[in-house]
């Protein structure tokens, strides 16, 4: 592959600084106890070794409140064309790109999320510190990707083995060559090392398959979906924090003299999503939504996207108040028969 | 973008989160992975909680209504009309015939700065909050029966409990963290009772549900002590050394066996043989209880029953051992704290007390009144001429709305402080535009007694203040200055002047998730659990309570029970939830639940309208049939402005608290 590089650590904040001369840099930064990504002062204050941030790195592609278009006398369009950095993110969050991609890319454009996409540079960690939550090792999304990444760094050690994936990577490496060098043969055994180290370090295996399988061969009771159901806070949370979850709404805010068309994060645990006139609710039933967003992920996706619409990044199994995350509720099928 | 770390605006969980900010604008909400409370979770309201701050409608600029028309003011005018409008009738009537009403949605330092400001600058100690409405009949009995009335426990402690009995609290609904929590300790083999005489979806998640009629929550509680005292659970030595009264709260549970308490409450009697041997048996019960309990004339005796029974079994003073009422409320706790309750300063210390009253006078430098105050309802009732409403909206929130709305409109002067306009605002002289939780530092106090500090993420809009700003310029130009730099001098002052505060300085707060009081001093850690080893006033006092109905019992022209509450999706009066898109959109209409078999009989058909009839008034809603609701009861919430259920509400008072009984009253339905 074109575009592999030894960088030095101590060359990462200088090569990082030069990105943000020219876009905002977001980073993992510690605030308290908790790590969240968002704008960068000082560059020495990034926290790489973290766990996985809430929301997903999708909040830079599609916000929960994107405003979209004003109007006044005249129309005027509020896609953001702002460019960004977002540094130090996962692998699986990245997997989930190629997803989103086909989901907002494919024949229809959305040309708010293919603003953001094409502004936004995605520098991605291959995982030495996976949560217990996690489990995208048995999906083939993570801990380290063999494509669709723009940059991916191998920590070893002193230095990180860099991976440019996309033209606009290889860009700020050849313009920053001299930070850098070409890897040696024992660079590629340390990388090597790495993506081995790093798979051992995964304890969650969950098989979306199998779960995919009970689905389709209906073997999985309404008793069972039911007391799933039971459990459901009807936060919405699984949707807001998912990689790949896409729902939104559209709606319009008059001021005094303009009005603004404004998308926000929206959820198909919600009866109100799929209302109808007439205050028809196709899934008013709480267990059909539960069911829906499960064979949406397991089964739909699959067919229309040509992927499990979850990477195992597990961050519903971190923010579901009812413990009915993709994880628990798949390991829940096995104690199930028909 | 940039994050700000800061506490959810809606109930009394406290969750921690962070908003997040581009270009002056709040994009996003992402609840906090560390915080102890919701670790990493948030309830619909807490994920949407940011929508409303930016909402066009916000008020933006002062206002004073001329000959029936609200006008754009300047800050100086509406301020001097405010400061005329209040001189004008203290002149003529008096200090006391001005009522002041604090919010439990701003901080501990506005609500402190806000009874300053009623003492201190207009004489008066007619000074409440919406606390009176909820959890006034917490404060005063568990005063009485343990010397303070908070939740004992904290939250992070309910999963390693053993037993959870829940009484009166819809905890999924209305305290979702908490219930996060509950459902985690249940996974994990912890028993959860729940008493509700509706079906909540916490009650069918328990693995015993009492389904007692409303308003009989006495002698649910006197029929279970019963059984702990004739079965030999009661634990003795407890009772003995950390205790008193006893022998005459004894005597009294005689005339409650299981039978005579089925026979009330309709729960059967073995059932409450089960609960009683339940929640006996494990020392690590944590009882929970809210509106359910306090919102009734006998708020104070069923408040005092849940003192009694944890005494009873030694069930409190350690961890995951106690008794915890759960506020509905953001700072509602903080607010009580504060002192915007009419007989106490800030950290329940008495007006009445001559050496509390000496130490206020010395550091405000003002002669203060003597006598207690008014409370909200006795305001309402024709008790002031003037009033100042800060983050209140009475007009939907207080029972017997067409009463309430009287009462504002005969007002000599309304002055409302407030984010929008409210149904309230529609009575006001002059409207103040205020900061909303987003746009103001300071703090809140979380149920668990959790000080927090609450962050500016971005400006207010147009020309609106925070509210302890409004309250410092009104104040100087009603010639008496309040010099504070910022909401940490404030919390400086009140750490000075309140003792379970001593210790706590916005300093402090900055690190971890805020500090639990008591915090006597600035080395304390604060407070996990109360009653260690003794109870606050000493020994803990057993009060006897005896079952007395509910004022209105539904009769022939009114054949059904009303219980009104709120539902998962809106927060009290709609303000800022019905201003919220994707969660108006879910429950965009009142309604009524009906049992299904009471539907039948009376022609009501799913989503059709309903006329609702009481005593006080009608309203139409839309039906909405379900096993949730037992026969002969009907539940409606009390967020919509289209059909205010409080028109319908008995205001009739409990004679200690003064709470309305809000859970139960007589009405009539018919089909449209």
């Amino acid at each position: 592959m074109a575009g592999e590089w030894i960088l030095d650590k101590n060359h990462l904040s200088y090569w990082l600084r030069q990105m943000r001369n020219e876009m905002e840099l977001i980073a993992p930064l510690r605030e308290r106890e908790d790590i969240v990504f968002k704008s960068v002062e000082k560059i020495h204050e990034i926290v790489l070794d973290c766990p996985a941030s809430i929301p997903s790195p999708k909040e830079f592609l599609t916000p929960q409140f994107e405003p979209m278009l004003k109007k006044t006398d005249k129309i005027i369009d509020l896609r953001d064309n702002s460019k960004r950095v977002v540094f130090g993110v996962r692998s699986c969050d990245i997997s989930a790109l190629r997803l989103l991609d086909r989901f907002y890319l494919n024949g229809f454009k959305d040309p708010y999320y293919e603003a953001r996409r094409k502004n936004t540079l995605f520098i991605s960690i291959v995982c030495n510190v996976p949560d217990n939550t996690c489990f995208c090792i048995g999906l083939g999304t993570g801990p380290f990707l063999k494509e669709g990444f723009d940059i991916q760094l191998y920590d070893l050690g002193d230095r990180y083995f860099v991976q440019c994936g996309s033209k606009e990577a290889r860009k700020w490496c050849s313009r920053y060559s001299f930070l850098m060098r070409r890897p040696g043969k024992a660079d590629f055994e340390d990388q090597y090392e790495v993506e081995l180290s790093s798979q051992a370090m995964f304890r969650k295996r969950i098989s979306l398959e199998y779960a995919q399988q009970m689905i389709s061969e209906d073997k999985l009771s309404d008793g069972f979906w039911q007391g799933v159901t039971e459990r459901c806070f009807e936060c919405g949370g699984c949707v807001y924090v998912c990689p790949l979850c896409t729902c939104y709404t559209v709606f319009d805010r008059a001021y005094d003299n303009e009005t603004e068309r404004i998308r926000v994060w929206d959820t198909c645990f919600f009866k109100g999503f799929t209302r109808l006139a007439g205050n028809i609710l196709p899934a008013e039933q709480r267990i059909l939504r539960t069911k829906r967003w499960f064979y949406h992920k397991l089964l739909y996706y699959p067919e229309t996207l040509g992927g499990f619409g979850c990477v195992g990044c597990g961050r519903c199994t971190i923010t579901c108040p009812g413990r009915i995350d993709m994880a628990t509720v798949v390991l829940k099928m096995k104690d199930e028969q028909k | 973008m940039q994050k700000v770390l800061t506490v959810c605006p809606y109930c009394g969980c406290g969750c921690g989160l962070y908003l997040h900010v581009e270009n002056g604008r709040i994009t996003g909400v992402s609840p906090s992975r560390s915080h102890p409370v919701n670790t990493g979770s948030l309830c619909v309201k807490g994920w949407n909680s940011y929508e409303f701050v930016q909402h066009p409608e916000r008020l933006r600029y002062p206002m004073i209504r001329e000959k029936g028309i609200l006008r754009r003011a300047t800050w100086q005018e509406a301020l001097q009309k405010v400061a005329e409008g209040i001189n004008r009738v203290k002149a003529a009537y008096g200090a006391h015939s001005i009522g002041v009403l604090s919010s439990a949605k701003c901080t501990n330092e506005e609500n402190y700065l806000m009874m300053k400001f009623a003492r201190g600058v207009i004489g008066t100690n007619n000074v409440d909050h919406c606390a009176r409405l909820c959890h006034s009949s917490t404060v005063g009995g568990l005063a009485r029966a343990f010397g303070s009335g908070a939740m004992t426990n904290s939250i992070s402690e309910i999963k390693e409990a053993r037993v959870l009995f829940v009484i009166g609290s819809n905890t999924m609904e209305q305290h979702p963290m908490i219930a996060m929590h509950m459902l985690d300790a249940v996974r994990k083999g912890t028993t959860l009772v729940v008493a509700d005489p509706r079906q909540t979806q916490i009650a069918r998640l328990a693995h015993l549900h009492l389904r007692h009629r409303c308003g009989t929550d006495v002698a649910l509680l006197l029929g279970i002590m019963n059984v702990i005292v004739t079965e030999g659970l009661v634990d003795k030595e407890f009772v003995r050394r950390r205790t008193e009264n006893f022998d005459a709260f004894e005597s009294l549970l005689d005339k409650y066996p299981p039978s005579v308490a089925e026979s009330i409450t309709g729960v059967r009697a073995a059932d409450i043989r089960k609960a009683a041997r339940i929640y006996a048996s494990e020392k690590r019960s944590m009882l929970f209880y809210s509106m359910g309990i306090t919102q009734h004339i006998t708020g104070t005796d069923n408040v005092r029953a849940c003192a009694d029974l944890v005494m009873l079994t030694g069930h409190i003073g350690l961890p995951m051992t106690g008794l915890n009422p759960l506020r509905g409320q953001n700072n509602v706790q903080g607010a009580c704290d504060m002192g915007a309750l009419p007989e106490f300063y800030s950290g329940y210390q008495p007006v009445k007390d001559p050496k509390a009253r000496r130490k206020f006078q010395r550091a405000w430098r003002r002669k203060l009144p003597e006598r207690p105050g008014l409370t909200l309802m006795e305001m309402m009732d024709g008790g002031v001429r003037a009033m100042y409403i800060m983050g209140e909206n009475p007009a939907i929130s207080d029972p017997d709305a067409t009463h309430v709305r009287d009462a504002l409109k005969k007002l000599d002067f309304l002055v409302v402080q407030d984010i929008f306009q409210t149904e309230t605002t529609e009575y006001a002289d002059v409207i103040l535009p205020a900061a909303s939780f987003a746009e103001k530092d300071g703090t809140f106090t979380n149920t668990e007694r959790r000080v927090q500090l609450l962050r500016k993420a971005v400006d207010p809009p147009g020309e609106a203040k925070a509210d302890w700003q409004i309250i410092c310029e009104l104040s100087e130009l009603m010639g008496y200055p309040m010099h504070y730099r910022g909401s940490y001098e404030i919390m400086e002052e009140i750490a000075l002047l309140t003792p379970s505060y001593g210790g706590i300085l916005h300093h402090r707060l900055e690190e971890g998730f805020g500090i639990q009081w008591p915090c006597p001093n600035s080395n304390h850690p604060g407070t996990p659990y109360l009653h260690r080893k003794k109870f606050a006033r000493g020994l803990g006092s057993f009060i006897t309570v005896d079952y007395i109905p509910p004022a209105e019992l539904p009769d022939e022209k009114y054949p059904f029970l009303l219980t009104t509450g709120r539902i998962y999706f809106h927060y009290h009066t709609g303000t800022m939830t019905r201003r919220t898109s994707v969660i108006e959109r879910e429950e965009p209409l009142c309604f009524v639940e009906i049992n299904r078999e009471d539907a039948k009989r009376l022609g009501i058909r799913d989503s059709f309208p309903v006329r609702v009839k009481s005593r006080r008034g009608e309203i139409e809603v839309s039906a909405r049939i379900t096993d949730r609701v037992p026969e002969g009861t009907v539940f409606i919430p009390f967020h919509f402005r289209e059909a205010v259920c409080n028109i319908l509400t008995n205001p009739a008072l409990d004679p200690i608290a003064k709470i309305p009984e809000f859970k139960v009253c007589a009405v009539a339905l018919e089909a449209v």
